[in-house]
């Protein structure tokens, strides 16, 4: 019934607007009706048919006035009059087409950037995660004094599934990539073995087949995999009988029982960490093997689903006490805490701050374009000022006026969001390809209707808010003056000049918060790139390569390959050194173990930990890595040599302060004998953990041929340019063994690169919005100064006429508007050292009032300033004065 | 002019809805109605009439056509809509509310004030 009503109202009004002539004509018929009807009673009563209509008529009374009132009944009048005002602000705003293109432009861009970067937050903010109740989510992580977020031991995982109350299912993860053979080139998939219930974590079923049982989990019995929706169409062309077939992964028969359906997304994980989203091909069950009781070696990545109205706190506390009893039964579990995150702060969390950062600097520049535009609607409506006086001394009302001045102010705001979302639509995409790798969700960014709402919004109250005050101060115009100052260019009120300096001194203040914001960026990128990362990652080049357990199944199986690989790669022409390692900087490598040093007491070795690797001996040459003492490992370091070590210069200064560790020994055994004692040989300088990253964590290197992993990366640094020696490492590797993938080939510049990518993203907006504020501010400081000084013309050819000098008009222009840029400035620099510390860890080794930013944008913006004013000086100081005085 | 007494801001809108509750009524058989009804008391003038009529049906109370009358001429009566006799039933129950406490305050002043 509601819906019926107004589904008529809305036809009504529509009716009222468009079928104009119909609906006027009924109105007549309709009174005419009523006219004849009295006329006829009148006749009825004895009156002879001339007097009975006169007599109507007096009884009818004012007609038009009946139709009139039927008309603002119906509201026709008030559409009219919005009808009437659009199509006056149209002729309007055509008629000076400079000024109006300016205002929709300057608007466009500043709504259409609000747009993009609201499209980003809306996308991975404020959309719900992909998965089933996301919100009952969460991952789960084990904490200690020394790591902060660990992953989880495969037995201890085990437990907390057995002991738990507050999980509706509980699963872990952890990368372990396989090497698809068979037809065609070997390729190296991204892969993850999973515990049972895996995807009922995450509320995915399968498209066909099953999810892994926990009997899958029992050793020999977990040859099997589920595919992902994408690579079953990539690899098996959709094969509907897939199920059931065998697969070659690791050179070694695998039972395909499943394929997931389309849409299936990776929630992210830490530990060897694959960025969210559709980027998994293979899961396989995680096989739960050796002593339950081994609990000192973390690698799985824990996920849970909370029952229904069970909080994360509660979770957590129900883990904990499971941990307790752990901690009584194993000592390896004593110490560890649990740390339970929900999934949606684990997976976009991070991103939160440099969103909000950005948002408030499109925030910032849509508030400058505000400005700007009233400011700019200001200085017209001085010049509109007779069209007003003549309007309201016709009888327009006060309201009336502000009306007509509003609509212009939202039909320019409108023009300007459309204009802003084409330019969204292409922003967006190029902010999507500009994202930092491995950002969350990058995949679900795009403009949609949520989108073009905050799009509207925006733009109403931007008119709204751009608009009020020249319309109000307009309106608020004194028509005597106005009218009697006739033909003279009217000298605006003097409240209105004092209203546009606020402006002009607000637009400049916010302008320099935007680019003290964008220079404290741009200090600490410089300071990013400056500082030593540790290592010289120019002219190198990476690869990965994963030796099958099933081939390679011994050390000295997988030494050999190493050396020969090594061998035939340096011998390469335009080669300087090539090295192998278990990992490469900046990956996100982190495997840890514990150890004592000698000399020590055992409560003081409890707590040892340090990061562990392994080379070869030119790996460091390769990478740069420089050393401090002793020496770097060499070929005679092998299986048969005594165990040695590198250190790291965190690590010797923890384990060793004051002395030199070169000579030291540790130990990874309880109760070693005098051949469990590894010495360290040498120290190296540190290699920061990330680039943003003040030091290194404590690590040391094994030589790779007395720790031959099966997982190594490549690092060949190259005389020329590196990417030429890309096609050699792959015939290189595939001359040694045809079945092995060559993956992750990049350069290491890359990795570097990569790893300030969210820095150089947020600088390179952050810039871009203040280098648009900057051209606002100076369009607004043009446009008051050019104004003021044509307002004075008479009294600048007075000053001449006097005996000033040209220069000493200049100097006057231009110290009005330096005068409104130091206020500016000013206050622009204050609010900046408030909000600075909001950049948080944007920011890098530079301080939230760091001297030279201030220094510099205070002298940019005075220096635009007189840039604004030396156009409209030069006006002033080269008019003949004669002239200026006889215009006036 | 005849005389015509006040009505109360709003009645009008009541009277109306409650004539055409029964059957379809053109304009001037509304205003005719109210006339006869009340006895001559109610005077409706074309110009509070008309406007209020096409109030009600841009509020969506009451449903506007064109009919032929009696007489054969082309007329336009106004019905009610489903919503305009909720809308009718609410005014009634706030009239009935209203004359009863109107009828109470004037019974009981006398002999307060004796």
């Amino acid at each position: 019934m509601k819906v019926r009503r107004f589904y008529d109202i809305f036809r009504l009004r529509l009716r009222s607007l468009l079928g104009k002539t119909a609906v006027e004509s009924e109105l007549d018929r309709e009174l005419r009706f009523h006219f004849d009807q009295l006329v006829q009673e009148n006749i009825a009563r004895g009156m002879p048919p001339t007097e009975a209509r006169h007599a109507a008529m007096r009884m009818i009374g004012g007609l038009a006035q009946i139709q009139e009132e039927c008309r603002d009944m119906r509201r026709t009048n008030q559409l009219e009059t919005i009808w009437n005002d659009l199509k006056y602000a149209v002729r309007i705003l055509s008629r000076t087409p400079g000024f109006t293109a300016v205002i929709v432009l300057t608007l466009a861009l500043s709504i259409g950037a609000n747009s993009a970067i609201f499209s980003v937050i809306e996308g991975v903010l404020l959309r719900p995660l992909p998965f089933a109740h996301p919100e009952r989510i969460v991952r789960i992580f084990l904490t200690s004094d020394t790591y902060p977020k660990f992953p989880l031991n495969p037995n201890d995982f085990r437990d907390f599934r057995s002991r738990n109350r507050t999980f509706d299912s509980l699963a872990a993860i952890t990368r372990q990539d396989v090497q698809l053979s068979g037809a065609g080139e070997p390729v190296m998939l991204r892969a993850f073995e999973v515990t049972a219930g895996y995807f009922r974590v995450l509320g995915f079923t399968p498209a066909r087949g099953r999810e892994f049982t926990t009997t899958d989990e029992l050793p020999e019995h977990g040859r099997l995999a589920i595919l992902s929706d994408r690579f079953w169409h990539a690899r098996f062309a959709a094969d509907r009988n897939i199920v059931g077939r065998s697969i070659t992964l690791n050179a070694v028969p695998f039972t395909v029982v499943g394929v997931m359906p389309p849409g299936v997304q990776h929630p992210g994980n830490d530990y060897h960490a694959v960025p969210d989203g559709d980027t998994v091909d293979v899961w396989y069950p995680f096989t739960f093997e050796g002593s339950p009781n081994n609990r000192g070696s973390h690698f799985m990545d824990g996920i849970g689903r909370l029952k229904p109205g069970v909080t994360p706190e509660q979770g957590n506390a129900d883990l904990s006490g499971v941990l307790n009893q752990l901690g009584n039964e194993h000592p390896g579990d004593k110490g560890w805490h649990i740390y339970l995150v929900p999934l949606f702060r684990e997976m976009v969390g991070r991103t939160q701050r440099m969103l909000f950062v950005l948002l408030g600097a499109v925030g910032l520049l849509l508030l400058i374009a505000c400005v700007n535009a009233a400011n700019l609607l200001l200085a017209r409506s001085s010049v509109r000022q007779r069209e007003i006086a003549v309007r309201s001394a016709l009888g327009a009302s006060r309201t009336r006026i502000v009306r007509q001045l509003l609509t212009e102010s939202l039909l320019i705001a409108l023009a300007g969001a459309a204009l802003g979302t084409l330019l969204a639509l292409g922003g967006v995409r190029a902010l999507v390809f500009l994202l930092p790798p491995g950002f969350p969700r990058a995949a679900e960014i795009h403009l949609n209707l949520v989108v073009f709402g905050f799009t509207l919004l925006i733009a109403l109250l931007t008119g709204l808010l751009f608009g009020l005050v020249p319309a109000l101060a307009a309106a608020r115009t004194d028509i005597q003056q106005s009218l009697r100052e006739g033909g003279r260019a009217s000298t605006g009120s003097q409240r209105q000049v004092r209203v546009r300096d606020v402006l002009v001194v607000g637009e400049t203040g916010l302008a320099c918060v935007l680019l003290i914001a964008a220079g404290l960026m741009l200090h600490s990128f410089v300071n990013l790139l400056r500082a030593d990362p540790g290592f010289r990652p120019q002219q190198v080049l990476t690869a990965s390569i994963s030796l099958p357990r099933q081939q390679y199944h011994d050390g000295p199986q997988r030494s050999r390959f190493y050396a020969q690989l090594i061998d035939s790669v340096a011998s390469l022409p335009g080669v300087r050194s090539a090295g192998m390692g278990t990992d490469l900087p900046w990956t996100g490598y982190d495997e840890n173990t514990g150890f004592d040093v000698e000399g020590r007491s055992a409560a003081a070795n409890d707590n040892n930990s340090a990061r562990y690797h392994a080379a070869s001996p030119d790996y460091f040459h390769a990478l740069g890595v420089t050393l401090l003492h002793g020496r770097f490992f060499t070929a005679s370091d092998d299986a048969k040599a005594t165990k040695v070590l590198i250190v790291n210069e965190a690590m010797a200064r923890r384990y060793w302060p004051g002395a030199d560790a070169v000579g030291k020994r540790i130990t990874f055994e309880d109760h070693p004998k005098e051949k469990d004692w590894v010495r360290v040989v040498g120290v190296l300088g540190d290699v920061k953990d990330q680039a943003d990253s003040l030091a290194g964590h404590p690590a040391f290197w094994w030589p790779l041929a007395q720790a031959p992993f099966p997982d190594v990366s490549v690092a060949i640094r190259a005389q020329g340019d590196p990417v030429l020696l890309t096609d050699q490492l792959r015939t290189a590797v595939k001359r040694l063994d045809p079945g092995l993938a060559v993956a992750d080939v990049r350069l290491m510049k890359q990795i570097a690169d990569a790893s300030v990518a969210t820095q150089r993203f947020s600088l390179f907006l952050v810039g871009l919005f203040a280098a648009l504020a900057l051209v606002l501010a100076t369009i607004g400081m043009y446009g008051v100064i050019s104004y003021s000084v044509s307002q004075r013309m008479h009294e600048f050819g007075m000053r001449m006429a006097l005996g000033a000098k040209p220069g000493d008009l200049m100097r006057l222009i231009l110290g009005q508007g330096v005068k409104r840029a130091l206020a500016g400035a000013a206050i622009g620099l204050l609010c900046a050292a408030a909000l600075a510390r909001l950049l948080g860890n944007l920011l890098y080794g530079v301080s939230g009032a760091d001297p030279v930013t201030f220094f510099a944008v205070a002298v940019l913006a005075i220096a635009t300033a007189a840039i604004a004013c030396y156009l409209p000086a030069r006006r002033a100081a080269g008019a003949d004065p004669m002239h200026s005085l006889r215009t006036e | 002019m005849s005389k015509r007494s006040d009505l109360i801001q709003g009645t009008l809108d009541l009277l109306i809805l409650n004539t055409i509750s029964l059957e379809p009524q053109h304009g001037w058989a509304i205003a005719k109605r109210i006339q006869q009804v009340s006895n001559e008391v109610l005077q409706v003038s074309q110009g509070a009439l008309y406007p209020a009529l096409h109030r009600l049906e841009q509020q969506g109370w009451i449903r506007a056509e064109w009919r032929v009358t009696e007489a054969g001429r082309d007329a336009k009566f106004y019905s009610m809509t489903k919503a305009g006799r909720t809308q009718l039933q609410k005014e009634l129950a706030q009239w009935e509310r209203l004359s009863n406490a109107v009828g109470q305050v004037i019974r009981m002043l006398p002999e307060a004030a004796s």
